[in-house]
């Protein structure tokens, strides 16, 4: 029983590993930062007394990925649930006038997600079991004009996992699209939110490592967010092009 | 960096004041807000007033920087970051037979927290403080440098922090020893006595067979029932202690059960009528007995009810903790209460408690008689509380910062007399621009002039 964490300093990451790490899984850290995952690991295994290591990945070096997933599962060669949570939020504004920054936003969102997932869903798949966690977003339900590029990434992704269930289900591996709505933590702190909206990380975690465990497809957490979505995508396109959204 | 701008006050909701609020992740982080102007740190905002509120600067929020680094299992000691909070040792050590070896009453005190205001608990007069048990510290200071502080290295930065009210720079990482049990129960006695004579004289009775020690004073009732009171005197249980059912339960693992009050109550429901019904109930109910108690039941009741500081409405409350020297004793206990239940204004908390020796600069601690009392903010109270002072100053004792929110400088530099000017020395040296400062340390002059 074990978890590779990709994108480790997501609070997130750790409220849900801490659910594995409670039910005895090794927990494997994986992060670009190169003392914060070992940092965590340190944590978990005095907290939860598990196996605990660190590893590095940077999303966005493609050729590294392939060597990453050979390492960890030389060392973790029953690895059996992946959660990747990479990923980058930008600003809209910036990314419109500078494509660097739409660049970046792209390719940590959907890119180097597709890179590393395609090769540990491509192991899953020859062992018959596995159980893979992305965390997509809401935002990537609809484009809006206040955070389009990161929508469109995260879009594409719900997307590329709809079609990687699809093809992992006979292989009896299980992917699940996480979508978080509004969550506290650094990547939306300073922002103005309607704060009844806004979940603790421990309450996404919970919901993301309960979905995992029954085999769910699509999460959206805190629950509530199915119903905003789908009030938000079933809006007609003449009017919803000239709303303030 | 990243700010928000929030209305924040103490666990009491008064004073409030809007501060630009930091979660800072990482020393890169803390090391941005001192850029960005002068800065208190905050965990969660248990203390009552306004000691971290700064409304000049920036709060920045331990929060998020919350790991273990390191336990030693044959020593007790633990080396985590400041954000690490007392739920996060219980909920991880109780079941490995270790417990913090003090503890305030409430878990939801980080360990910057609790090194910064030096807290104490129902054991301070067998077992010191909180500083008592800590090894050393690790401190970002104005300069932007990261000190290691001990008793041994950089020694007054250590004494100026213990109790320093976070003045002294950004608490990293502690280092602390921790008790060994052997189990999570606690031998509870309750010893029902009528007024203050008896409770003087029970101290001193159960003082060698008890390591804990508190007193619930009924603090309306006057008359012939004027400083009723019940002593609750505990210790830690030995696994062999206990019933065949509780040691069943002791190998479980604990699920907390908690409630809430969801939102401020919009009226005071605190009234001389409704506190004397409930002390009147609490007091007939309670009886002499000897039972045991799970150790989240013993030390922190209050936690049970999530946010209980919303019944004070939305005025919020004033905490008042005084100590006075054990030779003032019980004369001086019974002006404050005479004082205190001539006003009616009390509340169902208040609590007496022996106090021990201390080593420290601004710690609260010393020798002699410690009483807590808090009350709902209205008209008069604060008026009410400077008589307070002045008889506490007049036997020579001192109130505590972290429960303040109404202390002048004047009356503090009487009270922390020889103590603060010497505390200012090691904070020049460390922060001569001051850029570690709060709205408490502007009241009552912790500021270099």
């Amino acid at each position: 029983m074990s978890l590779l964490v990709l994108g480790a300093n997501s609070l997130i990451a750790q409220a849900t590993a801490s659910h594995f790490a409670e039910a005895g899984h090794e927990i494997i850290f994986a992060g670009r930062k190169q003392d914060e995952p070992e940092k965590y690991a340190n944590d978990f295994s005095i907290r939860y007394k598990v196996n605990c290591r660190a590893e590095y990945i940077d999303a966005l070096d493609y050729p590294t990925h392939r060597k990453f997933v050979e390492d960890v599962l030389s060392k973790t060669p029953q690895l059996d649930n992946v959660l990747i949570v990479f990923g980058y939020l930008g600003t809209q504004e910036k990314a419109q006038a500078d494509f660097d920054e739409a660049h970046r936003i792209i390719d940590t969102n959907f890119t180097g997600v597709v890179s590393v997932c395609e090769l540990l869903a491509a192991e899953f798949e020859s062992r018959k079991k596995g159980n893979i966690a992305v965390i997509s977003s809401v935002a990537g339900d609809r484009g809006r004009q206040s955070n389009y590029m990161y929508g469109s990434a995260k879009g594409g992704l719900s997307v590329y996992l709809s079609g990687l269930r699809n093809r992992l289900s006979k292989s009896g591996v299980n992917v699940l699209t996480v979508k978080p709505g509004f969550v506290n933590t650094p990547m939306t702190y300073g922002m103005p939110l309607p704060k009844p909206l806004v979940a603790s990380p421990e309450k996404v975690g919970k919901d993301i490592f309960k979905a995992m465990k029954s085999g769910k497809s699509v999460k959206y957490t805190p629950f509530f967010w199915w119903w905003i979505m789908k009030i938000i995508t079933s809006i007609p396109e003449f009017i919803f092009k000239k709303m303030k959204l | 960096m990243k700010f928000e701008e929030i209305e924040l006050s103490g666990f009491g909701k008064y004073p409030k004041a809007l501060c630009k609020v930091a979660r800072p992740n990482g020393i890169h982080e803390v090391l941005e807000c001192l850029k960005s102007g002068s800065v208190i740190s905050r965990g969660l905002g248990r203390s009552y007033g306004d000691a971290s509120v700064n409304d000049s600067g920036i709060v920045a929020e331990s929060l998020i920087m919350n790991k273990f680094i390191s336990f030693d299992d044959s020593s007790g000691i633990l080396r985590c970051e400041a954000g690490v909070t007392y739920k996060d040792i219980l909920d991880t050590f109780v079941s490995r037979g270790w417990f913090p070896a003090v503890t305030p009453g409430t878990k939801y005190v980080t360990m910057g927290g609790a090194l910064a205001s030096d807290v104490h608990g129902k054991n301070h007069h067998k077992e010191g403080s909180f500083s008592s048990y800590v090894i050393s510290f690790k401190i970002l200071i104005a300069s932007g440098e990261i000190l290691e502080c001990s008793r041994e290295q950089n020694a007054d930065l250590f004494w100026a922090t213990v109790g320093g009210m976070g003045l002294t720079g950004f608490i990293l990482e502690t280092e602390i020893r921790l008790k060994k049990i052997s189990s999570p129960y606690l031998v509870n006695k309750a010893v029902k006595l009528k007024n203050l004579d008896e409770l003087f004289s029970n101290f001193e009775e159960h003082d060698a067979d008890y390591l804990y020690s508190v007193a619930w004073m009924d603090i309306v009732a006057s008359g012939s029932k004027y400083g009723r009171n019940i002593l609750l005197l505990g210790n830690h249980c030995e696994s062999t202690e206990l019933t065949e059912k509780l040691r069943r339960k002791a190998a479980e693992k604990y699920v907390e059960k908690k409630i809430s009050v969801p939102f401020e109550i919009p009226f005071t429901t605190l009234n001389k009528l409704s506190i004397t019904l409930f002390n009147n109930a609490y007091y007939m109910k309670a009886r002499s007995k000897t039972d045991f108690q799970h150790y989240d039941k013993y030390f922190y009741p209050l936690d049970f009810i999530l946010n209980w500081n919303h019944i004070y409405s939305k005025s919020g409350l004033i905490q008042y903790q005084l100590n006075i020297p054990e030779e003032a004793g019980k004369d001086a206990v019974d002006k404050v209460l005479k004082k205190v239940v001539a006003s009616g204004g009390g509340s169902f908390l208040a609590v007496l408690k022996k106090m021990g020796d201390q080593d420290g600069i601004l710690s609260f601690p010393f020798k002699g008689y410690t009483l807590s009392m808090d009350f709902p903010v209205k008209k008069g109270i604060i008026e009410m509380c400077r008589e307070l002072d002045a008889i506490v100053l007049d036997h020579g004792g001192r109130t505590y910062l972290t429960k303040d929110s109404i202390l002048d400088e004047k009356t503090f530099k009487q009270m922390y007399n020889g103590l603060w000017e010497k505390w200012m020395d090691i904070k020049i040296k460390y922060d001569p621009e001051n850029k570690f400062t709060s709205n408490l340390a502007r009241r009552i002059g912790l500021c270099p002039s």
